[in-house]
């Protein structure tokens, strides 16, 4: 594909857009691209573009003719501390849809006051790497369902995880679960992709909420991160989920950074 | 230093978080540029840390100016 979309010259700057893809467009002033513009679907459906331009009349000409070509709603997520490219998605008509608060966690049970917690009553710890993966799938899929009909997935930042279609469970290894009886009832994940893993989704069956359970697994997890020699970790949380705000500020973990998602209707 | 389509590109080290969202990173030919996340890095939920590895595309206006578009794995 290279089709021509415009030729503009806000501010001196005579620019070309030309979309060179499906998902893909490129502007060009003279001889060098300035900006790149990317379209891409979510696994729920959402499609989100992003738009990276060394000045804003790159940045103006590629956003027209993104807004052109596809079909609204459309998402994006900036960085809140970066105002010059939220003013940048404002100014295109994007505005802020919600927000969520990334955490710093630290690992040390003397901080995060997790060292004495004790197992709710009959539930027990199954380490990550030893779940078995039919009661881990079959959790995964209650949690999902129980989630998609309250809050949604569309707020769970775990949801961009790239995967196959009909796949939720991308990688059973990285999952500790806790186990009640011969069901499981809760799990977290923790992804170590750098040297600060991140916290990627921790949940509990709804009709064993209040137990203890996320606490439970959350002291595990990071009690055997601090044990393998790893100060910290990394969560995302969104701003609207009470619960998961109040354990996570519970055991000290620090706000460091926040994400808007905006959207443009 | 690889100049495409895209841009020059280097490698770095993630060397600082500042303010705004930006980094400062150590090219591999010691250069030191400040350089932010890229929109479709941030849309991917790819956080950055000190210490990263990373791939920078450079300003053609500023040299002194990049994006990072990459960031290596561990």
């Amino acid at each position: 594909m290279n089709s021509m979309h415009s030729l503009s010259d806000p501010g001196n700057h005579a620019v070309v857009v030309t979309q060179v893809s499906d998902t893909q467009w490129h502007v060009v002033e003279g001889d060098r691209v300035v900006g790149r513009g990317d379209a891409s679907l979510r696994p729920d459906g959402r499609l989100f573009i992003s738009i990276d331009a060394w000045h804003s009349a790159a940045f103006d000409s590629i956003a027209d003719a993104m807004l052109a070509c596809l079909p609204a709603p459309l998402y994006t997520v900036v960085d809140e501390a970066d105002q010059d490219t939220t003013s940048a998605w404002e100014r295109t008509g994007f505005t802020a849809a919600r927000r969520e608060w990334g955490y710093l966690v630290p690992t040390d049970p003397q901080v995060t006051g997790l060292g004495s917690v004790r197992l709710p009553s009959g539930v027990t710890i199954v380490p990550a790497g030893e779940a078995e993966e039919g009661l881990l799938r079959a959790l995964d899929r209650v949690i999902r369902d129980e989630v998609e009909a309250a809050a949604g997935w569309r707020t769970m930042p775990a949801e961009v995880l790239p995967r196959p279609a009909g796949t939720t469970l991308l990688d059973p290894s990285k999952y500790a679960v806790a186990r009640h009886g011969d069901q499981y009832v809760g799990l977290v994940r923790v992804v170590s992709l750098t040297r600060q893993p991140r916290i990627g989704l921790i949940a509990v069956r709804g009709d064993r909420h209040r137990h203890g359970i996320a606490r439970a697994l959350l002291a595990h997890a990071l009690g055997s991160l601090h044990c393998s020699g790893t100060a910290s970790a990394w969560t995302e949380v969104d701003e609207s989920n009470a619960a998961a705000t109040a354990l996570f500020e519970g055991i000290g973990a620090r706000r460091s950074g926040s994400t808007l998602e905006l959207v443009r209707r | 230093m690889t100049k495409t389509a895209k841009g020059i590109e280097v490698e770095g080290t993630v060397i600082e978080c500042l303010r705004n969202a930006n980094f400062k990173v150590e090219l591999k030919n010691g250069h030191t540029v400040l350089a932010h996340i890229s929109g479709k890095v941030r849309k991917n939920y790819i956080k950055i840390l000190p210490y990263d590895r990373v791939l920078v595309e450079l300003s053609p206006y500023d040299l002194t100016r990049g994006r990072i578009r990459y960031r290596y794995r561990v």
